[in-house]
């Protein structure tokens, strides 16, 4: 029975593609017609499963499955756009970059919440008793459930073709993801139908989460799972698609799903040889996705033109400001002595984990700082730039268990592997821009992180462990689990030998970056950030600069992944810890809140997200919830993160004086500073 | 006779089914002010990329000092002495006045700088370039303004700058694109003398609307219509040239 076989993981295959079809059917035309990379899409999915929970529980399975599956995405779009009205409408006209800030925010929030709400524990979702039923049709066997998510969400994707081709509000939303700007001229006031839009967006996603629930279960995860998936599935269409979001979510359904029946399986025999299908589950899509935008980097079937338009303001939070140069740099070395003489005070308080935290936030101190090089000066944004920190990670644990456990050597190859890999996918990935860019280099990490899980030699889903840092080379020097001696009765431990070697880094990596900035080199990447078209017309190899930027900032990330290897507070180095995708969320979220473009403000942006977790973890468990909300109002209110907060109150202060007087309107622009 | 710095040979562009630039074939002399002119959609702007290479030619050659540039990427162009100024101001508007003259100046100096150089140099430590920008800074008058940012300074001294870019590149052909639009009379004549002052030792190819301002200023000029060559000439030729007049100005301007 291979062939029924076959039409059963098909049809296995397609109920999945369609819940990719709903998903991305939202997502590509928020995107296509906002700009809006909308990262919490996942989290309005998993609500509407959640809501339909708390629908079905009164009524039976009977009934409530039928009113939670019209009631809760009808809950769901108006959350959506109350979502688009309050936070993303002020957005608009800026980076896609600070949608990613807002909505990374919004994704904590919302995840938060149904953990407040419903609770972490994984929940069945029940659907009548009809529908659960086994079938059997000419000897495919499968559950009548899966017939009625293919046909439902088949009868809704043809509703949402008819809404979308056959309209006016459809013609206009199509047009406005051609051109937008074309739709103003004409006079419509394309603003308007935006709440529409990520409401319905919303809505559909509700849909897919319910009968996704339905099928598998509900849990506080699935958003997370589905929405790398379902951009995926808009890439491979092309942004802002609909179409492409229909044959995108198939075929990444189907070709997940085929996959993992029959990886490993042999598809024939020649003598001795045996041809079967490799294990490549997990890195297929990633693969097609990376192929599909090199060729075509519009999608499958993109019509928008590359950078249509140009692109929001990027605000950096650089130059202009209050506090003079030398100000800043007294600062800087304040800050350096202060955290010099940190350990001697907690010393004094007894609690070593301290230093833990201290640790962490030096290690994505680097980190965040090798992003602001790309991001901050070459008005590059990856979207996969965990993938060095990974490697760097993964890399340095492998030198020690089976090359050399010197910290110099393994951090030496942390950075030597990293820049090589930044050079390879920086010289595929560069010659596509802006949101592609984007893509594609998340494409990467996410290949990276699917494979680590295939072979031995990076354990797998275990990670590595068993691997011990020295201190030194060539055998003078110290283990660092061994180094602990007493100083004035207080016991010195290998945290503190970490941490000073991990802060003597960080102030190195700063004035390296910094050194760069003011060289040719460095200035460079600035006019490239300014206009890349009149770098190039001055005379400059702007993607040769760019390359060489990544190469530099790979190398730097892997040297922060290399150094969370070295920690003596690490013990395993698994891929969730390090390659997944969050990471790159993460880091991005980081270098935005501190500010970016001034090298300093990415590393403070560290110091203070990982500070306030830590701190509000120890108060309450909704500490995600509060974090997400303050990422919500800094992208609102402080868009230049941190370091532009004293120019921001000495404005407040000045139009507070001048309160009487005429205000200058000249001085509404934000400036910024530390 | 006189070099040739620039020639183009059966240059053709097509858009799917539109010839924007159709077999035009142009010769400009070292040392010439030549003009192009021509209705709107007649293909200058597209001549004028082509020629860049912000965009590569469907058919046709560019030759550039006598070498076939047809293939070469723009920022090499630039490297050779092909400069270009931009039709819509387009200078490093979050960087100062002297760091945008200064980029420009770098870019030709960027031979002579090693790599370890180039990464932890101090930038303003390389005497040839520094001179240069001050040099430059002083040529387009905006030395007393070199620290603002580019973004701050007026429509007018922002063209100034713009041209203060292309000029630090120590070009040996400039290609100008609409150098006065959106100009006042007054800061058209102002640019104008400046262009005159300031890039008198350049080949010039300018790209205009304004027939009288070309007519005033050109060595030769050439009519484009429909991405075809209709004339060219000397002013005095291009005036009295029957299909100039009948296609382009319409018999009504003298």
């Amino acid at each position: 029975m291979v062939a029924a076989d076959f039409i059963e993981q098909l049809l296995n295959g397609l109920t999945l593609g369609m819940v990719y079809v709903l998903l991305a059917a939202g997502l590509s035309v928020i995107f296509g017609v906002m700009d809006v990379i909308n990262f919490s899409h996942g989290e309005l999915f998993a609500l509407g499963a959640y809501l339909s929970l708390s629908i079905i529980a009164p009524f039976g399975a009977g009934i409530g499955f039928w009113v939670a599956i019209v009631v809760a995405p009808v809950v769901v779009g108006l959350i959506g756009a109350a979502i688009e009205r309050t936070t993303v409408r002020p957005l608009y006209g800026r980076d896609p970059l600070y949608h990613i800030l807002l909505t990374f925010g919004l994704v904590l929030v919302i995840n938060d919440g149904i953990r407040l709400i419903w609770g972490t524990q994984q929940r069945q979702l029940a659907v009548p008793a009809y529908l659960s039923q086994p079938v059997s049709i000419l000897g495919v066997q499968v559950s009548v459930y899966n017939y009625f998510m293919i046909a439902f969400a088949a009868l809704l994707a043809v509703v949402t073709w008819y809404l979308l081709n056959r309209t006016k509000y459809g013609m206009i939303i199509r047009a406005g993801s051609q051109d937008r700007e074309m739709v103003r001229n004409v006079g419509i006031d394309i603003d308007q139908y935006y709440t529409l839009v990520f409401g319905v967006g919303a809505a559909l996603a509700a849909v897919a989460g319910i009968v996704l629930g339905g099928y598998q279960n509900v849990n506080t995860g699935m958003g997370n799972s589905v929405i790398i998936p379902a951009f995926v599935v808009v890439v491979l269409g092309g942004l802002g698609s609909f179409r492409g979001a229909v044959f995108g979510g198939l075929l990444v359904g189907v070709v997940q799903t085929l996959m993992r029946a029959y990886s490993g399986s042999v598809l024939a025999t020649f003598g001795d040889t045996t041809l079967s299908v490799p294990n490549l589950e997990g890195l297929t899509v990633y693969l097609l996705m990376i192929a599909v935008l090199l060729v075509k980097p519009q999608g499958l079937f993109g019509t928008r033109g590359e950078e249509s338009e140009g692109e929001g303001e990027l605000l950096v939070g650089g130059y202009g400001g209050i506090l003079a140069d030398s100000t800043r740099v007294r600062l800087g070395g304040i800050a350096v002595v202060a955290l010099a003489v940190a350990p001697v005070a907690i010393l004094l308080m007894g609690d070593q984990y301290y230093l833990v935290v201290l640790n962490e936030i030096l290690i994505w101190a680097i980190f965040a700082l090798s992003l602001d090089i790309v991001m901050g000066y070459a008005g590059l944004v990856p979207l996969g730039h965990t993938m060095f920190y990974g490697v760097g990670a993964y890399t340095a644990a492998l030198v020690m268990l089976h090359y050399s456990q010197s910290v110099f050597v393994v951090l030496l190859g942390a950075i030597l592997l990293c820049a090589i890999l930044a050079w390879i996918v920086g010289s595929l990935s560069i010659r596509v821009s802006g949101v592609y860019f984007a893509m594609i280099t998340l494409a990467f990490a996410e290949l990276l992180y699917s494979a680590v899980f295939k072979f031995d030699f990076t354990g797998g889903s275990d990670g590595l462990l068993g691997f011990e840092a020295f201190l030194g080379l060539g055998g003078v020097g110290a283990a660092l689990s061994n180094i602990e001696f007493g100083l004035l009765g207080y016991e010195v431990g290998q945290q503190f030998v970490f941490y000073y070697l991990a802060l003597l880094i960080a102030v190195l990596s700063l004035l390296f970056a910094r050194r760069m900035m003011n060289a040719p080199f460095g200035s460079v990447l600035q006019s490239i950030r300014e206009s890349e078209e009149r770098a190039e017309f001055i005379g400059y190899d702007v993607n040769r600069y760019k390359r060489r930027a990544f190469v530099i900032s790979g190398g730097m990330a892997g040297l922060a992944g290399g150094l969370l290897a070295v920690s003596p507070s690490t013990v395993i180095i698994s891929p969730d810890q390090t390659l997944n995708w969050i990471h790159s969320g993460e880091v991005i979220v980081i270098a935005l809140f501190g500010g970016m473009g001034t090298l300093y403000g990415p590393m403070i942006g560290s110091g203070v997200f990982f500070g306030a977790e830590e701190f509000l973890s120890s108060y309450t468990d909704q500490w995600r919830l509060i974090i997400g909300t303050l990422f919500i109002l800094f992208v609102l209110f402080v868009p230049r993160g941190i370091v532009s907060i004293p120019s921001l109150v000495a404005q407040r202060l000045e139009t507070a004086n001048n309160a009487d007087g005429a205000v200058d309107m000249d001085e509404t622009e934000v400036r910024s500073d530390d | 006779m006189t070099e040739t710095v620039l020639e183009t040979d059966g240059l053709t562009k097509r858009f799917g089914k539109l010839t924007a630039v159709d077999d035009v074939s142009l010769s400009v002399a070292d040392g010439e002010f030549r003009s192009v002119i021509g209705p709107n959609g007649a293909g200058k702007t597209t001549t004028f990329n082509l020629i860049t290479g912000a965009l590569s030619p469907s058919a046709g050659v560019v030759r550039f000092k006598g070498e076939d540039i047809t293939d070469v990427a723009p920022h090499e162009r630039v490297g050779r002495g092909l400069g270009r100024s931009f039709q819509i101001t387009n200078v490093f508007g979050g960087l100062s006045v002297r760091e945008n003259v200064r980029l420009a100046a770098q870019s030709v100096h960027s031979e002579g700088i090693n790599p370890g150089e180039a990464l932890f140099r101090n930038k303003n430590s390389f005497e040839e370039i520094s001179e240069q920008t001050e040099t430059v800074l002083d040529q387009i008058g905006l030395q007393d303004r070199a620290d603002e940012h580019a973004e701050a300074l007026a429509y007018g001294d922002q063209r100034r700058l713009e041209l203060g870019l292309v000029l630090a590149t120590d070009p040996d052909l400039v290609m100008l694109d609409e150098p006065t639009a959106g100009m006042s009379s007054e800061e058209t004549q102002a640019t104008m003398n400046l262009i005159d002052t300031v890039l008198a030792d350049q080949s010039l190819m300018l790209i205009e609307h304004d027939i009288d301002l070309v007519m005033r200023v050109s060595d030769r000029i050439t009519v484009l219509t429909r991405g075809e060559e209709l004339a060219s000439g000397t002013p005095e030729e291009i005036a009295n040239n029957e299909d100039v007049r009948d296609a382009y100005l319409g018999g009504v301007r003298e």
